[in-house]
């Protein structure tokens, strides 16, 4: 008997060499593929997998991973929901479309992704620090349409000009309400509200980093460079091109964070 | 799914990531790091004691996607590379086809140092990944 399963075991153990994998084989291979960055081999292999089991969620949540990792939204926020509509508690999921929201700028829909995410995963680190980032966010009231309004008086533009190659110029409150920009449209509310959400989830890094509250930040595009100044209650940004060194950049900014601070604290 | 690959040699891609962290934590007053992709799977890290990995490096991976997504929204150019320094230290944060590369330094980092290493090593998965970054020689010259 004993014999018989050995040789039994010798069998598999060759045949399976010659045996196509299953789609658990192959999802496990695409998910150590993943890990080592290799996403175009991961991709490949879930592909194949998801052709043997395509009702497969482990193959969905790689799947939606692998398109999230190549940037294609769309794509991974589909394959979310396909997690959910077999699991509709899989954390990893409701953690991959409350990011997603979170990239939309979609609290509303962001917040309960996570909560019920935690809901039965209360240990859930990744979802747990990004609840707590956002919770902050909504002691701030927002008006339902629109964004915020600053409520103080207007500041003297003359004394708030940036240098002629600075751009982009946008001081905001830290929970988004525009306090003065170099253009007073539609953009400037764009550019605010970008602005504040680097702010927010900067801070939220930086304090989770044990480094504290952010005070300045540079960042550096193809064509153009950013600068931030903050403080618990204002954010400024300025954007220079991009071979602006990066000394008077900062200077510049600086000057323009000291005009801001001292017309605000005047009038304040 | 995926756009076609074009490296060379793919299979070394986590040995690189490990080395790129690796000669990132060598810099005086670098107290960590770590390589997150895009949906906040770390592949790399080395983190100080008392930093917990997932929560960081999900908001690591959040933050750069906020960069990498604001900008496209306000037609900006592709974020390359970021720095948020706060009163006890910096972060950076480097923006690559992998995902995102994390430097940790404290408030005595040379900042200069840090932008220049991180840039060549953002290059080196660039070229990973096929294309070719030019670098400028030395940290003075960025």
């Amino acid at each position: 008997m004993d014999l018989l399963k050995f040789l039994g075991r010798i069998w598999d153990a060759v045949t399976s060499l010659t045996r196509p994998p299953n789609a658990a084989t192959l999802f496990r291979r695409a998910d150590l593929y993943r890990q080592e960055g290799r996403f175009e081999e991961a991709a490949d292999l879930v592909a194949q997998g998801m052709r043997i089991s395509p009702n497969n969620g482990v193959g969905h949540l790689l799947s939606a991973y692998l398109h999230l990792a190549f940037r294609q939204i769309d794509p991974a926020k589909s394959e979310f929901h396909s997690v959910l509509r077999l699991d509709p508690y899989h954390p990893r999921a409701l953690l991959g479309l409350a990011k997603i929201a979170l990239e939309e700028r979609d609290l509303v829909a962001c917040r309960p992704y996570l909560d019920k995410a935690l809901q039965y995963y209360p240990d859930f680190p990744e979802a747990r620090a990004l609840q707590e980032m956002v919770v902050g966010w909504s002691a701030n009231a927002v008006p339902a349409a629109g964004a915020p309004t600053f409520m103080g008086p207007a500041l003297q533009i003359e004394k708030l000009r940036p240098p002629a190659s600075g751009r982009e110029f946008v001081l905001t409150q830290t929970d988004g309400t525009l306090v003065f920009s170099q253009h007073g449209d539609k953009d400037a509310e764009d550019l605010a509200a970008h602005v504040t959400q680097v702010y927010r989830i900067a801070s939220a890094t930086l304090q989770r980093a044990g480094l504290g509250q952010l005070r300045r930040g540079i960042v550096q595009a193809a064509t153009e460079t950013s600068f931030y100044r903050s403080n618990d209650r204002l954010v400024l940004a300025m954007t220079f091109p991009h071979d602006v060194k990066i000394g008077f950049g900062q200077l510049e900014t600086d000057k323009l964070w000291t005009n801001s601070l001292r017309e605000l604290g005047v009038r304040a | 799914m995926s756009p076609e690959p074009s490296a060379p040699a793919r299979s070394t891609r986590a040995r690189e990531f490990r080395r790129i962290l690796a000669e990132m934590l060598k810099i005086d007053r670098v107290r960590g790091g770590l390589v997150v992709a895009a949906d906040g799977l770390v592949i790399a890290a080395s983190l100080p004691r008392g930093v917990a990995m997932e929560p960081l490096a999900a908001l690591a991976a959040t933050l750069g996607r906020e960069l990498e997504v604001g900008g496209d929204r306000l037609k900006r150019t592709a974020f390359q590379a970021a720095l948020f320094s706060a009163d006890n230290g910096t972060v950076f944060l480097g923006s690559s086809p992998v995902g995102f590369v994390v430097v940790l330094g404290d408030r005595e980092v040379n900042v200069g140092l840090v932008q220049w290493q991180l840039r060549k090593a953002l290059a080196t998965l660039e070229g990973a990944w096929g294309t070719t970054v030019q670098v400028p020689a030395r940290p003075e010259d960025m």
